[in-house]
């Protein structure tokens, strides 16, 4: 896995300070940038798991129809135009004509074909060639299928049968709940005055514990019809599973004789389906296409809009969109190649060649890395940026190794990083045209002054942590792990970024792009976050060279 | 109503034993004036044209989740969340704690899902109907709850019982449910809608169980062909001379779930009954009465539709009696392991023997370490392993994991005296692993046959040498007279009918496969405008605000020190305990009146 760099949002957990980056759970407090929004009123970050999100409008992936909420209840979430998905492989069905018939008595076939071929259509898969006569399935034209399946779907067994279920509790509930209406429900003897009075008592006495079993009987004489036994009539289903032709002997049978897996339906294929279907594969029907939703969402404290989609389906803009990468300086991780390590004289403990072996393939045990991060300023004002390694609980220093808190000894990670401690500026952002040239926009050019940088960094050791480069509104700053003797895991730490910006010359058409908080103009404001910075995973030291894979 | 108490004996019968259950029961499943206490459900009788009265029903299990609105007859959705949850929990408290916080990410990752991607509907507007397990643990529930209600802020939640549900989409409120599952089997009574919680009885043998049942059986007894090593000469060699025994690497949960789904099923019982104990662990003496040593020699030559490469395989696996050892969860324990491996080569050639159930060849991907070859490897699945996999779920007379069959009789046991026949009659057998095909005709046959010969008996052994054995503990002597009236609601291919009452209930179930029953009962639920035990977020909101005061509640599980969840969310084992007789009049408690019944 290459060096990432993920942002914190807070909505898990009470507190705003992130979880240790080495348990499990953290993963989840931290996500990439491009998937984060920015709260404007709340000033603060929000994730996609604590967005509150609407839906502003539902189409059908397919063919883009944009279905009108009133329907998408009815047609089931589902495309009820021609859009069809393989129950084999899922992929899209095409509408095919059947062939045009055969004139074995020599007739002129012109008239026959029309320009939409000759019915019946069927759906056909161009991936796995299924084809839906197999099933039966046949459509006298050429649009609107899914409204003729329509039909059967409503006759479906399971629908039918569960409108009879209904009808049978129905009436039983609101007996039952007009007999609450009426009062306490009707004892024994009320109805039945030739049962001796110890007997009434005695009922009565049992029905004061179970309240339900009085009122489930809504009438004495309806009672005496039925027996007490169930309070309630026999349901007698539709279609009973002891004479339905699935799920019993033959299914069995078929198992028993199978040749091949894929004559079995897989369980994914079934499993939707609340009646009692057959296992054979080739049982299987076209399955409507799920329709997709827009959604805007909402910060969750504020109810204000952070993100709201156009609401044309084949449109792919936003009418509001606050992510978090226009407010949020970026910052990429790299670990640069290990010319220098190799001089080092590290390269006995690698495979030699191993280009890159130290972002890829792990870091090793006992070595001292060097990173860099680069951070890009998406605000129109230049901004200060202080980077700080995450405090452990008890401590506090930016290298982490060095803190010796006994309690947390165990937890206390392997490594020691070293960031910059000083703030260092980045320029603001600007269009690429406002740059005089290229060199403004550029540096140097890229490739040699990144070489040189590295060949600097090599001679002169000091030059690894600190700012390393500057160029239009990217700083790119120096760091350094000191990675443990007997260290394995992950190179992972949170890295707190504060950084300071001035509101007080706000470009006309910064209103989105603009500052985080529209404050008083010339105060300086300071936003900070939690990233986790993930360098890759450590090559335990007394490994041998060929479990390089852990 | 008053008939029935002067005739005690014969019609009291089933009112009369409630009456110690009725407690714990009634905060559960309320009784039918609570479908009046509600407001809403007088008013809404009708679907709207965006359908916001109907309720979204979730049925959250620990490996699958099914979904959907209420009023329609199938899940919208039906999807796999991996396994979430287990039987067990970390001891340590640092540790349970972040077992904890992952548990909490994937599930809000996966609620969040339902409203969003699966239904694509606002959590806002819909009030929700939770199918719970009996089982459900305490701590699962809440954190459903505190992100239903704090991160999505659905207005209600109702909680229902799985089982009472499932029985209410076959159109009945009383009879004894058993849900087969993935972690466990639990088996419990319901009596006119009331769940008898504490008859309720469970065994882990369910899904998760077969699945690492299958999985020993197949490294010992599949056959693994790894993929030609070049694609010119994939026939040059005889399929017998490259297969090898299964790397463990290749039987992947995905493909374990394919055997599971896709291959299995479950055969009738053989003929003598002895023969079925074979794999219980406790069945030392019993195997060697089973299976004498010539069966091994004989079978092995006699049946001609064991395959060529599976007999090879079995014979070169044979003497391998260290890789036995590597097998997770077989029954025989690894110190007996040369005689382990004998025994269950014995029981590979009588199952052998009597299936007809044909080999499978299914398509893996080779292990990391092996990708020499091109393309996939086979996995070459013997036919009785197919057919005789689930029998793990039938092996009885272990006392700590009953079989399935013995769960049902064990709870009907603890049943009161007159409700058995009732219950008897009208089991109803959900869960995903119960679709099987033949799982539930075996498992009628497994009922009768532990109920016909007491299991526990060979397993007793003799005090002292010198003295007879002590006469035989007939567990289910006393359930024997029901057997006329045994009948399985769903029971796919019922058995003839005996003339008793209760029997012809057989099969007479709608045909709703059982995986899916409890949430079209959820479903139904919703529809009627009843449910569970409903919460509204107010209550919710206001109990998480005084959460501090809060902590003299009656008897609070303590579930997390880490936070206290507010005393709101329902549990049928919180219930306190009965104080001695009830009132004469019991007061009509107000605190019960958001509680609806389902189908009361």
């Amino acid at each position: 896995m290459s060096p990432s760099v993920d942002y914190h949002c807070h909505c898990l957990a009470s507190n705003s300070a992130p979880p240790p980056p080495h348990l499990p759970s953290s993963s989840y407090s931290f996500h990439p940038l491009h998937e984060l929004f920015f709260c404007e009123e709340c000033d603060a970050v929000r994730c996609n798991r604590c967005v509150s999100v609407e839906v502003s409008g539902y189409y059908c992936p397919n063919c883009l129809f944009e279905v009108p909420s009133a329907s998408v209840r009815a047609e089931k979430n589902r495309c009820a135009r021609n859009c069809f998905m393989c129950p084999n492989c899922r992929n899209t069905l095409s509408v095919v004509p059947s062939d045009p018939p055969d004139m074995d008595d020599g007739r002129s076939p012109s008239a026959a074909v029309s320009a939409v071929g000759e019915p019946p259509f069927f759906l056909y898969c161009n991936h796995c060639r299924w084809d839906s006569a197999e099933v039966d399935i046949t459509f006298e034209k050429p649009t609107g299928l899914a409204a003729q399946l329509q039909k059967y779907e409503d006759s479906a067994p399971d629908s039918l049968e569960f409108e009879r279920l209904k009808e049978h509790f129905e009436p039983f509930l609101r007996a039952s709940s007009s007999s609450a209406l009426a009062g306490p429900p009707p004892t024994a003897h009320s109805h039945h005055p030739h049962v001796n009075p110890i007997t009434a008592a005695a009922s009565s006495a049992l029905a004061r514990d179970i309240p339900g079993v009085g009122k489930y009987t809504p009438h004495p004489r309806g009672r005496r019809d039925k027996g007490p036994r169930d309070d309630m009539v026999e349901y007698r289903s539709r279609v009973e599973v002891g004479g339905s032709s699935t799920m019993g002997e033959a299914d069995v049978e078929f198992m028993r004789h199978i040749e091949e897996v894929s004559e079995v339906a897989a369980l994914e294929q079934r499993w939707a389906n609340s009646w009692a279907t057959s296992l054979h594969t080739s049982d299987l029907k076209p399955l409507r296409i799920p329709l997709h939703s827009k959604k805007s969402k909402r910060c969750p404290t504020c109810r204000h809009i952070l993100i709201k989609p156009e609401q044309k389906a084949q449109s792919v803009r936003y009418k509001i969109k606050l992510v978090a990468a226009n407010y949020l300086p970026s910052i990429k991780v790299a670990l640069p190649q290990p010319m220098d390590l190799v001089r080092r004289g590290a390269q006995a403990a690698r495979p030699p060649g191993g280009e890159g072996n130290s972002g890829a393939n792990g870091l090793h045990a006992g070595d001292t890395y060097p990173f860099t991060l680069s951070l890009t300023n998406p605000l129109y004002d230049p901004i200060q940026v202080r980077l700080s390694v995450q405090r452990q609980i008890p401590p506090a220093s930016t290298t982490v190794a060095s803190d010796a808190a006994p309690v947390e000894k165990s937890r206390r990670p392997p490594f020691a990083v070293s960031l910059p401690s000083s703030a260092f500026p980045i320029a603001a952002f600007a269009e690429a045209w406002e740059y005089e040239d290229d060199e403004d926009m550029f540096g140097v050019d890229d490739d040699e002054f990144g070489f040189e940088a590295r060949e600097k960094e090599g001679k002169a050791k000091n030059k690894t942590v600190g700012v390393l480069e500057k160029r239009a509104n990217v700083t790119v700053v120096g760091g350094e792990v000191v990675i443990g003797k007997d260290a394995k895991g992950e190179v992972k730490f949170n890295m707190l970024v504060s950084y300071t910006y001035r509101s007080d010359d706000p470009l006309p058409e910064d209103d989105v792009r603009g500052t985080p908080s529209r404050t008083k103009a010339p105060e300086m404001k300071t936003f900070s976050f939690y990233t986790v910075v993930n360098l890759g995973s450590i090559v335990p030291r007394q490994e041998t060279k060929m479990d390089t894979d852990p | 109503m008053s008939a029935i108490p002067a005739t005690p004996r014969t019609k009291t019968s089933h009112l009369s034993p409630t009456t110690p259950v009725a407690t714990p029961s009634t905060s559960r499943v309320a009784h039918a004036h609570a479908v009046q206490a509600s407001p809403h459900y007088q008013t809404t009788r009708r679907h709207s044209l965006y359908g916001t009265e109907d309720r979204i029903v979730i049925d959250p299990g620990s490996r699958i989740w099914k979904v959907g609105f209420s009023g329609e007859g199938r899940p919208r959705d039906v999807f796999l969340v991996g396994p979430l949850w287990g039987l067990r929990r970390a001891t340590d408290m640092a540790e349970r704690d972040e077992e904890d916080r992952v548990l909490e990410a994937r599930l809000q990752a996966h609620i969040r899902a339902v409203f969003h991607d699966s239904l694509l509907t606002e959590p806002k507007s819909r009030k929700v109907i939770l199918v719970e397990h009996p089982l459900l643990p305490v701590y699962v529930k809440e954190m459903l709850a505190k992100i239903l209600f704090g991160n999505l802020q659905v207005p209600s939640i109702s909680f229902a019982s799985s089982h009472l549900l499932a029985l209410l989409s076959v159109g009945r409120i009383t009879g004894l449910v058993l849900d087969c599952g993935h972690l466990e089997s639990t088996a419990l009574p319901i009596f006119s809608s009331r769940p008898l919680f504490p008859q309720l009885r469970t065994t882990p043998l369910a899904g998760s169980r077969l699945t690492a049942h299958l999985r020993a059986l197949l490294l010992l007894f599949g056959t693994y062909l790894p993929p030609p090593t070049s694609l010119s000469a994939p026939t040059n060699l005889p399929a017998a001379s490259r297969s090898t025994r299964v790397p463990q690497e290749v039987l992947t949960d995905a493909v374990l779930e394919q055997v599971k789904t896709r291959c299995t099923f479950v055969g009738d019982p053989l003929d003598t009954s002895s023969d079925m104990r074979v794999m219980s662990p406790s069945g030392d003496d019993s195997m060697e009465l089973d299976m004498p040593p010539s069966d091994v020699a004989q079978s092995e030559s006699d049946f001609s539709h064991i395959s060529v490469d599976l007999d090879s395989h079995m014979e070169s696996s044979q003497p391998a009696s260290s890789g036995f050892s590597v097998v997770s969860r077989s029954q025989v324990p690894p110190e007996r392991t040369t005689r382990g491996e004998t025994q269950l080569q014995a029981l590979a050639n009588m199952y052998t023997r009597h299936s007809t159930a044909t080999d499978l060849h299914l398509k893996v991907v080779p292990p990391v370490a092996q990708q020499t070859g091109t393309g996939k490897g086979t996995l070459i699945i013997p036919g009785w392993v197919r057919e005789r996999g689930a029998e793990v779920l039938f092996e009885g007379g272990d006392v700590d994991e009953a079989s399935v069959a013995e769960t049902i009789l064990d709870s009907l046991l603890k049943v009161p005296v007159d409700l058995r026949k009732t219950l008897a009659s009208s089991i109803l057998v959900i869960g995903g692993t119960s679709m099987l095909p033949g799982f539930i005709p075996r498992l009628h046959s497994e009922l009768m046959r532990a109920i016909a010969s007491s299991p526990s008996s060979s397993a007793r052994p003799p005090m002292r040498p010198d003295r007879p054995r002590p006469p035989a503990y007939d567990r289910y002597a006393v359930l024997r007279p029901l057997v006329p009236h045994f009948a399985i609601l769903n029971n796919p291919s019922p058995p003839l009918p005996t003339g008793a009452r209760g029997n012809n209930h057989a099969g007479k179930a709608p045909a709703f496969t059982p995986a899916t029953m409890a949430w079209v009962g959820g479903s139904l639920a919703g529809s009627l405008k009843t449910g569970g035990v409903e919460v509204p977020r107010e209550k919710w909101d206001e109990a998480d605000a005084q959460q501090d005061p809060d902590e003299n509640t009656p008897i609070a599980i303590d579930v997390s020190s880490r936070r206290a969840i507010p005393n709101v969310i329902p549990d049928w084992t919180r219930t306190p305990l009965p104080v001695g007789a009830p009132p004469a009049n019991p007061p009509h408690l107000p605190e019960t009146a958001p509680r609806a019944a389902v189908g009361a």
